[in-house]
């Protein structure tokens, strides 16, 4: 050897785990196997024999679905009216944030932190419960009213969106907005001119995607009974048609698809826009976007024949105020309190196999997926389509419909809502890690091929430590959102609170109907809880 | 080129020295003609020889091949990959294997203490050491370094390229650098390859050259 340097002797490091991110992995993995055995999965029958034959004969409708003309028709109506209530959500929810967003940002409330907390803590409300819950509520007081499926979406997605506002806006550095207020510039020309520009397009493009979500969320509803696609599909489900159900569920996978697909090109245009230096131009592509969703907004407010009187007439006042005041004080009977609790484990449990489910195959599928940078075989080419095909169809399809399929096979509980939460997540989970070993730098994989390394260690030492971060804050992220899709498919029969919340409010039994209420929202605030800690172990 | 040669590839940015350190260790397929590697044509090769081949092949990057989110341990034992079975370099992850080595080659370049450090909480110049004692543990026979002395500072730059030397004279290999010092290049190497475009355009015994031969060829200010 010619040059070895002189080094002193040096005392060796000791190998010490990080000792938070250690808890946290056990912690979830006792966590995943108490929800497994609480679902039954050691223990008991959980297969349903008697729907075999049943699952037997839907699944054969599946390449002969309903295409007759009369039918084609009714799909048209209900895709028409369930783009309506979508659009209108969508409108009255940015309506609703962009006032609820002046209300919760840090500019308005500058160094008071008390009132800012609290505006921020009341936001909470509306958002941690479902649009179902909502539109289940609001069927009560409103009656049989298209502003039920505008409500159930505005009011959830208008406190999310408050949120995100404020936040965009409260990201823009202040220097600008500062030195406009020092030259003696007053507050809102100083947010005119300094806040808003920088931000514009974050809020533009986060509007978008709430009207994308709000097509689902107008399809989920059309479940419960709001009208639109997802009623017609519950119509045909419960007189056993099958092709009819197949029809409805290709329907509304391609309208959500297209609401994917239109809604992520103009937000990728969005973020960078075509201009021109030297003429006041706009994007013409933006452009047509903003006034095509005006006018769509425009339409259905025609379409569905909606007034502004039916929410401030008599009866829905003496409604709301029945309602309220026989919600008021929730019921606090022990009985109740303990079944309450018993279905808010089942919920908890729900929710945590399907993410499970959901990040184990999103991890399997991920490196299939994701197209490798540089040349592929026409059979990876042609399996990595097949893959991300079917991974879109998985979450075109809502995952209450998911529920109705799984309830064929599975009797009553906790495993079929967990498993048709996990075959919607899964679709979702395995594009975003997909994605996520797309974004890696192929460099240091490439750099262990080269010293010879085999595909499994090269995964292992290349790929695996850098996706799993970003996997996992997904992973916890869908958590959250699973903790309130598990109400709805509960509500479809699959268990948990959503079943307790559908029998108390068939009885008009407000003071439960509230308890229960009350459980799912600090149920959703503990989950966020927890999510956002384990997310920050991991950073 | 022979065994115990110490090549410096010299040329503007874009001529094509990263290319050619790519058909050298069998990354970038040639579009025209053949490679012949340490005796082999790597593009007749497949699976199971193709690696082994590329094992006796050791390639310094500018630090870009390391994965940050692994400790320095996992990063130096990654150049056993090349012969570790998949199962053993999985339990390494748990269990880090063969630490002797690893502690041993982290010595020579003056690393030993940050042996469990995150990779990525390391400067640009440690980095750059760790990529070295990877090659280390490797023990390749055929050693390539693109731009090995960027981020470094000068005395680290020599020393690192003497380790590298001295690695490959150990098991009678080469060394190919592509270099943009032009004093390192003729300190260590023995013969150096200038390329333009792609084309060689001077190809010289170390001892024929000159400092100011080399900078006029890169069309340095002197």
């Amino acid at each position: 050897m010619t040059a070895v340097l002189d080094a002193p002797p040096v005392a060796r490091p000791r190998l010490h785990r990080v000792r938070a991110r250690w808890g946290w992995g056990l912690g979830a993995v006792a966590v995943v196997v108490w929800s497994l055995a609480g679902a039954g999965l050691f223990a008991g029958e959980v297969v349903n024999p008697a729907g075999r034959a049943q699952f037997g004969r839907f699944a054969s409708a599946a390449l002969s679905p309903a295409l007759d003309a009369e039918f084609l028709r009714v799909l048209v109506t209900g895709a028409l009216v369930t783009l309506a209530y979508a659009a209108l959500g969508a409108a009255l929810a940015v309506l609703l944030g962009a006032l609820g967003a002046v209300a919760v940002a840090r500019t308005t409330w500058g160094r008071r932190r008390l009132g800012w907390t609290l505006t921020r803590g009341a936001l909470a409300v509306p958002r941690g419960l479902h649009e179902a819950v909502w539109g289940l509520l609001l069927v009560n007081v409103l009656g049989l009213d298209p502003w039920v499926g505008v409500l159930a979406i505005g009011l959830p997605y208008g406190a999310v969106t408050a949120k995100v506002f404020a936040d965009l806006l409260d990201e823009v550095p202040r220097g600008g907005h500062d030195a406009l207020l020092a030259a003696g510039a007053g507050r809102s020309s100083a947010v005119l001119y300094e806040l808003l520009p920088p931000a514009a397009g974050g809020l533009l493009s986060y509007s978008f995607y709430r009207l994308e979500c709000a097509v689902r969320s107008a399809v989920v509803l059309g479940l419960i009974g709001a009208g639109g696609l997802g009623y017609q599909l519950s119509l045909s489900f419960s007189s056993l048609r099958w092709e009819q159900v197949w029809s409805c569920v290709y329907a509304l996978a391609l309208l959500c698809l297209l609401a994917d697909v239109t809604g992520r090109a103009v937000r990728r245009r969005l973020a960078a826009p075509r201009s021109s230096p030297t003429r006041l131009a706009r994007d013409r592509v933006l452009t047509a976007a903003v006034l095509g969703s005006l006018a769509l907004v425009a339409w259905s407010w025609w379409y569905l024949a909606v007034t502004p009187a039916t929410l401030f007439a008599e009866r829905t006042r003496e409604q709301l105020g029945y309602v309220l005041g026989a919600a008021w004080p929730p019921d606090t009977d022990a009985d109740l309190l303990a079944s309450v609790a018993s279905l808010a484990v089942d919920t908890v449990q729900m929710s945590v196999i399907a993410i499970a489910v959901a990040t184990v195959g999103a991890v399997l599928v991920a490196g299939v997926a994701a197209r490798p940078p540089g040349r592929m075989t026409p059979g990876r080419r042609l399996l990595g389509t097949v893959v991300r095909l079917g991974l879109l169809l998985l979450r075109a399809v809502p995952a209450p419909v998911w529920a109705l399929v799984v309830l064929f096979v599975l009797l009553p509980g906790v495993l079929p809502g967990a498993l048709a939460l996990g075959v919607y997540s899964f679709g979702v989970l395995g594009r975003l890690a997909a994605e996520a070993t797309e974004e890696l730098d192929p460099r240091p994989r490439a750099a262990l091929a080269a010293l010879g390394a085999g595909p499994a260690a090269g995964w292992l030492y290349g790929v695996l430590p850098r996706a799993t971060g970003p996997v996992l804050a997904f992973a916890l992220y869908r958590w959250e959102v699973a903790i309130r899709d598990s109400v709805l498919v509960g509500v479809l029969g699959a268990g948990g609170l959503g079943a307790l919340l559908a029998t108390q409010l068939a009885t008009f039994d407000w003071g439960a109907v509230a308890t229960t209420l009350v459980a799912l929202v600090l149920l959703t605030l503990a989950v966020d809880l927890v999510s956002a800690r384990a997310r920050q172990a991991l950073r | 080129m022979d065994a115990g040669e110490r090549v410096a590839v010299v040329g503007p940015s874009g001529a094509g020295k990263s290319t050619l350190l790519g058909l050298a260790n069998a990354a970038v397929p040639p579009t025209g003609g053949t490679v012949e590697l340490l005796g082999a044509d790597p593009s007749a090769l497949r699976g199971r020889t193709l690696r082994q081949l590329r094992s006796r092949v050791g390639t310094v990057h500018q630090q870009l091949e390391l994965v940050g989110q692994l400790r320095v341990v996992h990063n130096v034992n990654a150049g056993r990959l090349g012969s570790w079975p998949a199962s053993r370099a999985a339990w390494s992850l748990v269990r880090p294997q063969g630490l002797p080595a690893v502690l041993e080659a982290l010595d020579r370049v003056q690393l030993a203490d940050r042996v469990y450090e995150r990779t990525d909480r390391l400067s640009g110049g440690q980095r750059q050491r760790v990529a070295v004692a990877r090659l280390l543990v490797q023990r390749p026979e055929l050693v390539l370094a693109d731009e090995p002395a960027s981020a470094l500072d000068p005395a680290l730059a020599d020393r690192v390229l003497g380790l590298l030397a001295g690695l490959a004279a150990d098991r009678g290999g080469a060394l190919v650098a592509s270099l943009h010092d032009p004093a390192l290049a003729l300190r260590h190497c023995t013969r150096v390859v200038g390329l333009v475009a792609g084309r060689v355009v001077l190809d010289a015994p170390t001892a024929a050259l000159s400092v100011r031969d080399l900078a006029d060829f890169y069309g340095a200010p002197r």
